[in-house]
């Protein structure tokens, strides 16, 4: 096995979610499966699987360490899918991303967070796992399957409520995937996945959509936008509260100027002034495929904070005291690279052991001058209409600027 | 209402909303009373986004509609556009257990045959305009009932929206207190006063050029062949005239108006238009050619784009023999037919209601096309339908919004 991205699917809801991935995109030759259910890993299709003697999860692990290790040779990034507040998948996914983490690798994370029926033992469990994944990962995408309660989910029966978390799940890696593998034309770096969702990062929501055919932008555009895990009681969009939005466009590669430049405009008009959009557009595949719109929403209230419960995890690890001392930007080029390629240094108890306190700046400010931005709106009166999009383009922004023609100027009276 | 034989036709376009009543003659043709007009707002593109103020807007129009005429409006036909309605071409297909005579049941179970199509989930019928009949083998039956057959067949023109977009008209004339007859795509109004049957059975295309929308419908053999609706229209250009020149909306509009030519300006003389100063506005020099290069891409783009849909659709320009019919408001810009002929590359005119009488200024104004239409649609309708009662037209509109109606709608 020797692929550059490994998608290891940990613990029953893990491993059931990698057979959802394997089905739906037979071309992924990259999966691991990593359970202490033998039944389970027997009837996965994963690649390659790793049993886990039963018992104390950390005897468990010690055990399949070598294994693990092996399944990874050569992969520079481990990307971990699971639900959390089981024993199993609690303990292994921060377990694995340190191994992982401590081997230089990326690691990006999938968790699903139980719905609050399934008792609150379950859940405080999760949470406190979730801390200890977030502060030994690069990027952690939440599922939080209580967010689905607040949309329409909550007509669906039990079952479908499973599937649609499931679905988000599989979504999310696949892609938090594209946007590690893309080659473009538009990448986003690391830096922008763990801008929104590192430890760095607040709450994080996703929703993803996907269309065919001549309104595909707007198709896509609309059911991303109406994403059970972005409505907060059903109702306002977490975009209305972005703090970062990393935005992924995938499809053909005939997406359009206008479908990408129309897209970030619909988000921009969300958002609230000064939050960050990261774009990125791959358009691998051939003309006519399907278009794809993934949302990755970072806002300042962290995931869980809907409910009283905070865990003693979440405390220790310092996820406030993070905010603080982690800039909240990745700095430039250089600078930026140096930082993404250098390992994190990690504690014995899995925590920063550096950066603990914030040492204040002192204050380098000059005083500029201010400059208005003097960008014509190209939409004008119809910004805030459903876009007309035919061909690929939009015909609300003035033919003569689609088509670059110069008019001429009239002489100054 | 005055009597069964005066129709009302309500238009929530996305400049203006017309109310225009008619009253049926003799002679099989409409008589216009008077039309009820206000600027409209709450509607973008044709469709409904701010219902309050839109039927707020439509009561105006009532009112004003019900001053002119002296009749008291209690039903209208509406029109409906907008770029959520699509259409396509459907056979159904009925195989009688033996040879004998056909029977209306007959041709209502091909209908919900061609019908049996998978629409998306959020969508229902508007229309389900009839184009031929086939009877055994024998193309083009004009009239199936009572002769004799085994296998029946039939061509049909199916519209269909988003029902929730479709309600919101509904609901917006429905809080006014007032019935409605039935919902008609806004082209297939207007066709019935812009096109004769000389044109429908030839072919013609027709284009209603709005504000919010361009609406177009092609007619062969008598029977409507295509339809669509493009989300650009009039306000379009004014638009583009306001970014382009960056003057403010009202006098984009004006400018468009008083001064805007569709024609190529690569050929012209140029020139400077002087915009005299307002409360609020400095006034400016504004170069001709600027304004027709922008007014010209756009008119050309609208026409390409129809012209490209009609040739995926499977109909020919050379079918089109009677031409392009060209009507709305924005059909009163310079040079349009000139445009539409090079993209179109068959003969053009620009129109407005014929076949009509009553109030000249009313029915020679090409913006009240699709108004007018639709008194003349209820015309036909009224006189071919059979009689039914209130509930049966309810009913069925919530089943499937004007079937019968728009089965009939030729």
């Amino acid at each position: 096995m020797n692929p550059s991205i490994v998608v290891a699917g940990v613990g029953n809801s893990g491993v059931a979610l990698l057979d959802i991935l394997a089905l739906g995109r037979p071309d992924l030759k990259d999966l691991l499966a990593v359970n202490n259910d033998e039944e389970s890993l027997r009837a996965s299709v994963a690649h390659v699987r790793i049993g886990m003697p039963e018992g104390d999860p950390s005897d468990g692990f010690l055990a399949i360490d070598g294994a693990f290790g092996e399944a990874l040779e050569g992969a520079g990034t481990l990307i971990l899918c699971g639900g959390l507040g089981g024993v199993t998948g609690s303990f292994l996914m921060p377990a694995l991303a340190a191994h992982a983490k401590a081997s230089g690798r990326v690691v990006l994370a999938c968790a699903g967070i139980p719905f609050s029926f399934e008792g609150k033992e379950r859940r405080t469990r999760a949470l406190a796992a979730l801390g200890k994944l977030r502060s030994l990962s690069d990027a952690v995408a939440v599922i939080d399957n209580d967010r689905f309660a607040a949309g329409s989910a909550v007509t669906s029966s039990v079952g479908e409520a499973f599937r649609l978390a499931d679905g988000f799940l599989v979504s999310s890696v696949l892609s938090l995937r594209s946007m590690i593998g893309t080659s473009g034309p538009v990448r986003i770096s690391r830096n922008d996945i763990q801008a929104v969702l590192g430890p760095s990062g607040g709450g994080t929501y996703c929703s993803f959509g996907s269309a065919v055919g001549d309104n595909r932008l707007h198709e896509a555009l609309e059911k991303s936008l109406a994403g059970p895990l972005l409505l907060k009681g059903g109702k306002a969009s977490s975009l209305r509260e972005a703090e970062r939005v990393l935005l992924l466009l995938e499809g053909g590669n005939d997406i359009s100027f206008a479908e990408v430049q129309t897209v970030v405009a619909e988000i921009e008009r969300i958002v609230p002034a000064g939050c960050q959009i990261r774009t990125g557009v791959a358009a691998q595949g051939p003309a006519g495929s399907p278009l794809s719109l993934s949302l990755f929403v970072s806002v300042t209230s962290p995931v869980g904070n809907d409910h009283p419960e905070k865990t003693g995890a979440e405390a220790s690890s310092g996820n406030s005291g993070r905010r603080e001392t982690l800039s909240p930007e990745p700095k430039a080029s250089a600078e930026e690279s140096a930082v993404s390629s250098k390992p994190v240094s990690l504690g014995a108890k899995g925590t920063r052991s550096s950066q603990a306190k914030p040492v204040p700046k002192p204050s380098t400010s000059k005083a500029t001058q201010g400059t208005f931005d003097l960008v014509t709106n190209q939409r004008g009166r119809f910004d805030k209409s459903e876009p007309t999009i035919i061909g690929g383009e939009d015909l609300d922004v003035p033919t003569f600027l689609r088509k670059g023609v110069k008019l001429p100027v009239p002489p100054r009276r | 209402m005055a009597s069964d034989q005066i129709f009302v036709g309500v238009e929530i376009g996305t400049t203006k909303i017309s109310v225009l009543v008619a009253e049926a003659r003799s002679d099989e043709q409409i008589s216009i009373l008077g039309v009820g007009e206000t600027p409209s707002r709450g509607v973008r593109k044709g469709e409904i986004v701010d219902m309050e103020t839109a039927t707020e807007c439509v009561r105006e129009a009532i009112l004003d509609a019900e001053d002119k005429t002296n009749v008291e409006i209690g039903n209208v036909w509406v029109a409906i556009s907008g770029a959520h309605l699509a259409s396509f071409n459907n056979r159904g297909t009925l195989v009688l257990p033996e040879e004998r005579q056909i029977e209306p049941e007959d041709l209502e179970a091909v209908e919900i045959n061609a019908k049996e199509v998978s629409l998306p989930p959020q969508n229902t019928f508007l229309h389900t305009i009839l184009q031929a009949y086939h009877v055994d083998g024998n193309r083009n039956v004009i009239d199936p009932l009572e002769s004799e057959g085994m296998q029946i067949e039939a061509d049909f023109h199916i519209v269909h929206g988003i029902k929730t977009r479709i309600h919101n008209t509904l609901r917006c004339i429905e809080s006014l207190k007032l019935g409605i007859e039935d919902v008609v795509l806004s082209s297939l109004a207007s066709a019935q006063v812009v096109l004769n049957q000389d044109q429908k059975n030839y072919g013609a295309l027709m284009i209603d050029i709005g504000g919010g929308t361009t609406d177009y419908l092609v007619y062969i053999d008598g029977a409507v062949r295509h339809s669509g609706v493009l989300a650009v229209g009039g306000d379009h250009i004014t638009q583009d005239i306001s970014v382009g020149l960056r003057l403010p909306i009202a006098r984009a509009e004006l400018l468009k108006v008083q001064e805007g030519s569709a024609l190529d300006p690569s050929g012209g003389e140029g020139g400077i238009i002087t915009l005299k100063n307002d409360p609020g506005f400095l006034g400016c020099d504004v170069d001709r050619s600027a304004l027709d290069t922008i007014i010209h891409l756009r008119v050309r783009e609208i026409f390409e784009i129809i012209r490209r849909d009609i040739d995926s659709s499977g109909e020919g320009m050379m079918d089109l023999i009677r031409g392009v019919m060209i009507t709305g408001g924005c059909s009163r810009l310079r040079g349009l037919a000139s445009i539409a002929e090079d993209v179109f590359e068959i003969p053009v005119e620009l129109t407005r209601a014929r076949n009509v009488s009553g109030a000249t200024q009313i029915f020679e104004d090409p913006r009240f096309s699709t108004a007018i239409g639709l008194t003349k649609y209820a015309r036909i309708i009224t006189r071919n339908m059979r009689r039914e009662t209130v509930l049966d037209r309810i009913a069925r509109r919530f089943g499937g919004l004007g079937g019968i109606l728009g089965r009939r709608g030729r």
